[in-house]
């Protein structure tokens, strides 16, 4: 057995052909979760149990089950139904792609959502007070007071979930997706190399893990720069 | 320098920050003394090397005829025999009162589990707290957590007694019950040394004062002498600044 | 569900295969962590390197690439290896059971690492200090003070780690181990009710998730009896 270093100079740029679709998903995918995760939010939090519950529900579903299941309910699962294969829908749904973006969206909604309820419950009730005493609405304290404090609070944790994001689009190989875990099993079925290949895939991802993290050490230096001593 | 607790020329560093300069202490057995200073002199740095929380860098610290160097067994010796109060309480939150008293009796001193938490029966009820021996620490007051904490202290019978700032994280009304245990301590004749601001249990319960600013010793005196006539300019100063409230 | 008669004991028994995934999973990723957690403590700066690579690697890669990477590459090392005193062997494999419950062990012992190594670090020092100035040797600071606040403050992640290994082992079904997700594939193939298998593998899951959640409440709540402030 021997181990082929030029292998892996070779198979990276093979590999690095996925790296396009790869970001796609997790842009797509995290924005939209990102939109869904806010509504999903606003249920949690508010006064009524009709909204609150079903939010509930949503939560304890996605954060409780395997995304891979997920991806295959929606994939393998829904066309089961002739009503979506007659639907508007079924142009989306019959395309991997979308499919992965939904499961994935859908799936990071369920954790971001609950993210940011930590941050909104972190905020100090002192502060709310004082809004409230300086005679602030409802609204304005929510959009000067809490929205602010509770971003700050969450974005440790949200870069997290990015991170964690990023790995997730590798399963999007399981349902056809040649993004780079899928292009790095094709060639991994040619050469019968895993050791090369997929070890070459990790550094790829490691590198977006570190780009992902100084991204985010820079977001949060900037937001909190108003506890830096000076 | 026979004292029970003695300190040669004793000087510690944090870095280039000289914390303690040569300081000089001689403590006899029985002996009261109160250490207060400007925050920042040194104070607690010094009590701290007395069991070995900090190392000093040079000079001897010797207690009960046991000199403190990286002699581990020693430095347990010495431990045993010096029991210590923090500003913070330091009580273990995961265990009762009554199984923060009889821990190190029974680890340390291998008595068996009835002993000690009669002895500590006995130490809760000198501290008026044996009502609370099954609660939880956070369950009790910052001043009963203090009291809990000088019994702890004493389940171990301990020569010397340290305190560090004990009554600083206290609310004003919950500061005379842990003095007033101090000061029944200090009658039946503990030696205790005491990082205090409560200048009025210093006049009525210490031997001798110890006044340090900037790591240094620079006045000692009777309690009568420290506060009719400081010797030193800096000592008038922190008395003028102390009791102006 | 008369549709899924005649399949029900295969997922009673694919179940068994994720019970059986997920203690060896987990044994693997408490030892892990516990080493990497000792490693990234201690004074060598060998261990402390060796460790940080760990919890980089396996906490940077997707699970899925590492659980393949694990399973084709010990076939392909087991297979050199046997080779060596049989070259009549043509191929040979770790069982998907083993490469994908030490994959998963390997992944969530990175976790663990990180889990073990902050609750260490999270206990207070004046805890341990006033624990010193008892005289109580470092061993007995160790087992009677530390220990049992690392448990409080590790256990919320703690959690959250069991639960990513039962999740992570619905990925073994992709290098054929027999476990739920493969049991609704095959039994696909015959009754072709995609959704309704699929969804109840989902409900399995949540089942076995719902579990976990509950258990680590618990344990938190006999944890943190001590913290409620009763007075």
């Amino acid at each position: 057995m021997s181990f082929d270093f030029a292998l892996i100079a070779t198979s990276l740029p093979k590999i690095l052909q996925g790296l396009g679709l790869t970001l796609n998903l997790l842009v797509v995918s995290t924005l939209l979760g990102l939109l869904l995760a806010v509504g999903i939010l606003l249920m949690r939090l508010s006064q009524h149990a009709w909204l609150v519950w079903p939010a509930k529900a949503y939560i304890y579903f996605f954060r409780g089950t395997p995304l891979l299941v997920q991806l295959f309910i929606i994939y393998y699962g829904l066309p089961q139904f002739g009503l979506l294969r007659h639907s508007f829908l079924w142009p989306l749904l019959r395309e991997p792609y979308w499919c992965s973006v939904i499961a994935l969206a859908l799936n990071t909604a369920a954790y971001v959502s609950e993210i940011l309820r930590g941050g909104v419950l972190g905020v100090d009730k002192g502060l709310i007070e004082a809004g409230k005493a300086l005679g602030l609405t409802k609204f304005q304290r929510a959009s000067r007071i809490t929205t602010p404090l509770a971003v700050r609070l969450a974005l440790p944790a949200y870069s997290n979930e990015i991170v964690s994001m990023l790995k997730s689009t590798a399963l999007a190989s399981t349902v056809t997706l040649m993004e780079m875990t899928g292009v790095a099993r094709t060639i991994v079925a040619d050469t019968f190399a895993p050791y090369e290949i997929f070890i070459a895939a990790t550094i790829i991802y490691l590198v977006l893990v570190w780009f992902i993290q100084t991204a985010f050490t820079l977001i949060e230096g900037y937001a909190n720069r108003h506890v830096r001593k000076g | 320098m026979t004292g029970i607790v003695d300190l040669e020329q004793v000087n510690k560093f944090y870095g280039d920050y000289h914390a303690l300069r040569n300081v000089d202490l001689s403590v006899a057995k029985g002996e009261k003394v109160v250490v207060c200073g400007p925050s920042g002199s040194g104070k607690s740095t010094m009590i701290r090397c007395i069991n070995r929380l900090e190392e000093h860098d040079s000079g001897r610290i010797v207690v009960d005829g046991k000199e403190l160097t990286d002699d581990e067994s020693k430095i347990e010796s010495v431990r045993r025999e010096v029991g210590m109060v923090f500003q913070a309480f330091n009580l273990f939150p995961h265990m009762t009162v009554l199984q923060n008293l009889t821990l190190a009796p029974r680890l340390v001193h291998k008595k068996p589990r009835g002993e000690a938490e009669e002895a500590a029966m006995k130490y809760l009820t000198r501290v008026r707290i044996h009502d609370q021996a099954n609660k939880y620490p956070s369950q009790l007051s910052g001043g009963q957590q203090q009291r809990v904490a000088i019994a702890r202290a004493l389940c171990m019978n301990p020569e010397v007694m340290l305190f560090d700032e004990p009554t600083s994280a206290l609310d004003p009304e919950m500061i005379s019950e842990v003095l007033d245990v101090m000061t029944d301590l200090a009658r039946e004749g503990m030696t205790m040394i005491c990082v205090t601001h409560e200048m009025g249990f210093a006049r009525s319960v210490a031997d001798r004062i110890v006044f340090m600013d900037n790591g240094e010793i620079i006045e000692t005196s009777t309690p009568a002498d420290f506060f009719a006539a400081p010797k030193t300019e800096r000592a008038r100063t922190f008395l003028g600044q102390i009791l102006a409230h | 569900m008369s549709l899924l008669d005649g399949w029900w004991d295969d997922f009673f028994f694919g179940l068994l295969t994720v019970l059986q995934v997920f203690a060896v999973a987990l044994a693997i990723a408490v030892a892990l962590g516990l080493l990497g957690a000792s490693a990234k403590l201690s004074n060598s700066r060998l261990l402390r390197a060796l460790a940080q690579v760990y919890t980089v690697v396996f906490r940077g890669a997707p699970e899925l690439l590492v659980l393949l990477l694990f399973y084709f590459g010990m076939a392909l090392t087991l297979t050199w290896f046997v080779q060596l005193f049989d070259p009549s062997v043509k191929f040979i494999d770790l069982p998907p059971f083993w490469a994908g419950s030490i994959a998963i062990g390997l992944i969530v012992g990175a976790y663990m690492t990180e889990t073990f190594r902050g609750a260490f670090l999270g206990v207070d020092r004046g805890h341990i200090e006033a624990a010193r100035a008892l005289s109580l040797n470092p061993y007995q600071v160790f087992w009677y003070v530390r220990v049992p606040q690392m448990w409080r403050l590790a256990l919320p992640n703690f959690g959250n780690h069991m639960l990513s290994i039962m999740k992570d082992t619905a990925l073994i079904s992709i290098i054929g181990l027999e476990e739920i997700l493969f049991v609704a594939k095959m039994a696909n193939s015959v009754v072709h009710r995609p959704f309704l298998l699929y969804v109840t593998v989902a409900m399995i899951y949540l089942a076995m998730t719902t579990v976990i959640t509950l258990v680590v409440g618990q344990l938190e709540v006999r944890a943190n009896r001590h913290l409620r402030g009763t007075r």
